[in-house]
């Protein structure tokens, strides 16, 4: 393995990410998944939804549904790219407002 | 943006199909060009060749139409009309019916092309429920 710096890596580095951690005041049921869904298509980022040790995509709705994430339950949504700030900040308010 | 992609629910039930169509656009949205054609032309259970035409002229808004079959004769149906009515914008997608028109008219809300929505059906087959 070569130890130099990899430009690739180097690239990823410098691309912005952005992070939080909601508590769900609600099952993530199918309406919010839907709303998670289309909002995050909205973004070029790259968005991560992570709940229990398991990552989705959230422009996949099923997947989002798949979760099974419950009510007090955290779920951490992270995206890395241009608008990482502007789509995490706009995923964790739908996902807090989940009812 | 390009025009949205329509979506055609066909099911052999025609409150089936309705019923499917109050989900999807509480899940997904109420803007997606979408129509339904369940049961046979005089309310029965099983498909309607004329309705199936209807449905997929009714939401053609230039974006291309997804064609979402249940099962056994919707298939039969639905590719009957296309084969009489060829247009490579309409694709009969081999999906889940629930799952797959949820997927299909979220992905074809957030702008998406035939070719995303209709990948986006497909690929609900292989999302766990939990």
């Amino acid at each position: 393995m070569s130890t130099s710096s990899d430009p690739a890596i180097a690239t990823a580095a410098t691309a912005p990410t952005h992070e939080t951690a909601v508590v769900l005041p609600a099952n993530l049921h199918a309406r919010p998944a839907g709303q998670l869904a289309r909002a995050a298509a909205d973004f070029t980022s790259a968005i991560q939804l992570e709940y229990a040790d398991r990552t989705v995509n959230p422009t996949g709705v099923l997947a989002v549904m798949g979760l099974g994430a419950t009510a007090g339950s955290t779920v951490t949504v992270r995206a890395e790219g241009d608008d990482a700030e502007q789509a995490v900040t706009a995923l964790a308010q739908i996902l807090a407002a989940a009812e | 943006m390009s025009a949205s992609v329509g979506i055609v629910l066909v099911s052999h039930s025609a409150e089936l199909a309705a019923g499917l169509r109050l989900l999807v656009e509480q899940i997904g949205s109420d803007t997606v060009p979408l129509a339904t054609a369940g049961g046979t032309d005089d309310g029965r259970i099983g498909t309607s060749y004329d309705l199936v035409l209807n449905a997929i002229r009714s939401v053609d808004r230039g974006g291309g139409v997804v064609v979402l079959p249940d099962l056994g004769s919707s298939v039969l149906t639905a590719r009957t009309v296309l084969e009489d009515h060829p247009h490579p914008d309409v694709l009969i997608v081999d999906a889940p019916f629930v799952e797959g028109a949820v997927a299909a008219v979220v992905t074809a809300a957030s702008g998406a092309d035939l070719k995303t929505v209709a990948d986006a059906a497909k690929e609900a087959r292989h999302v766990h429920k939990f």
